[in-house]
């Protein structure tokens, strides 16, 4: 009988995207999750309908609501807290999908060229959605 | 019963586009599609090509497309196609040479590529190096692979870049990844965990319905990740 000693092994960006992809998909469930608890807890179930409800839940803008029953959306609805889960859930939301554009493209292709043309212009894509989203968030 | 096979046909010396030819054959339930091939290669057209070996579901030679899905021809029967018409096709994501046989090279050089062999450099000892039965049992999924590759042509990432070493060849890495007596477990890991490793794989489990040694291939790819992720052999 033998005992081989564990291999060391060095974290891949391959490795770690696939991490990221897996923690970030539960994040956004928890996310979405505590979004829909409290608009319940502010009294969604009387005042938002349900097609408003769900674009609240996947993110929390205020402009969401607006044309719903909440009589002001400024008590509550619309504030730094809501900005914060805003921007988490974006984030994560946004990485998340552009990661699975990079995952498609580099199954189709090989050479080492494409594979950093693509990762360059889905970074630079990755980066412009962040601002305009930034910009989306902090200005509603 | 009588059965007719939808067979494709190409031959590039011919000059003719690759097609389909129809015979129709008189077959017993029991019949298996191998049988078939070759008694329509022995009375009607001796030019129909394809690989067989041994014919009893060991050497892998006869993978190809039966009625859509990747299957050994001597280990399908008649009676389990369920219909009077069989379409039998090459394997995806290979270059076709002739008729039912394809390239093979591409999937053995992704084979190649994982170290296919035991490595270990210490001393060895008088008689042998023994191994627990716990030991043995750990990888002995793996040990069934027949290199037929109806795993790596089912996957659809195979297809569209043959670079990705594929099932076939993880199941082989995972055979000596966690083979006790073996030491080249990290240099397979960081192979695997590079571009055209396990990430590559999305979990869709065809590799694992098209195996026909039932070996739970889908989930050896989850235990090399989760090696990868761990540097845990257990």
């Amino acid at each position: 009988m033998s005992s081989r000693p564990a291999p060391q092994i060095g974290f891949s960006f391959e490795y770690l995207m696939w991490i990221f992809t897996r923690i970030s998909g539960l994040v956004m469930y928890l996310l979405a999750f505590v979004g829909l608890v409290m608009a319940f807890w502010m009294g969604a179930h009387q005042q938002v309908d349900i097609g408003a409800l769900a674009r609240w839940t996947f993110f929390p803008n205020p402009n969401h609501v607006t044309n719903t029953n909440i009589p002001d959306v400024t008590l509550g609805w619309s504030n730094a807290w809501w900005q914060v889960m805003e921007m988490l859930i974006f984030l994560f939301a946004v990485t998340h999908g552009m990661n699975g554009v990079r995952v498609i493209y580099e199954d189709y292709i090989g050479n080492t060229w494409g594979r950093a043309l693509g990762r360059g212009i889905i970074f630079l894509l990755w980066i412009f959605l962040l601002i305009v989203g930034i910009y989306v968030i902090l200005a509603s | 019963m009588e059965v007719t096979l939808k067979i494709f046909r190409y031959n590039p010396e011919s000059g003719k586009k690759p097609h389909y030819e129809k015979y129709t054959v008189e077959a017993e339930p029991t019949d298996r599609v191998l049988d078939l091939l070759e008694y329509i290669k022995g009375n009607f057209d001796g030019t129909l090509s394809f690989r067989r070996s041994c014919a009893h579901g060991i050497c892998g030679s006869d993978a190809m497309r039966i009625n859509g899905q990747n299957r050994l021809a001597c280990k399908l029967l008649v009676k389990d196609l369920h219909g009077a018409q069989i379409t039998v096709e090459p394997i995806l994501g290979l270059r076709v040479i002739k008729d039912l046989i394809v390239d093979m090279e591409p999937f053995f050089e992704n084979y190649r590529s994982v170290l296919p062999y035991l490595i270990n450099d210490e001393p060895a000892p008088k008689k042998e190096r023994l191994q627990s039965p716990e030991e043995r049992e750990r990888f002995d999924d793996t040990t069934k692979c027949i290199l037929c590759a109806c795993c790596t042509t089912s996957c659809p990432s195979f297809w569209v870049n043959e670079k990705y070493v594929g099932p076939a060849a993880i199941v082989t890495a995972h055979r000596f990844i966690f083979d006790s007596r073996d030491r080249g477990a990290a240099e397979r890991l960081k192979i695997l965990s590079g571009q055209f490793g396990v990430y590559r794989c999305h979990t869709i489990f065809n590799c694992t319905t098209a195996c026909p040694r039932e070996i739970e291939v889908t989930q050896a790819i989850g235990e090399v990740k989760k090696a990868i992720g761990t540097g845990s052999l257990e």
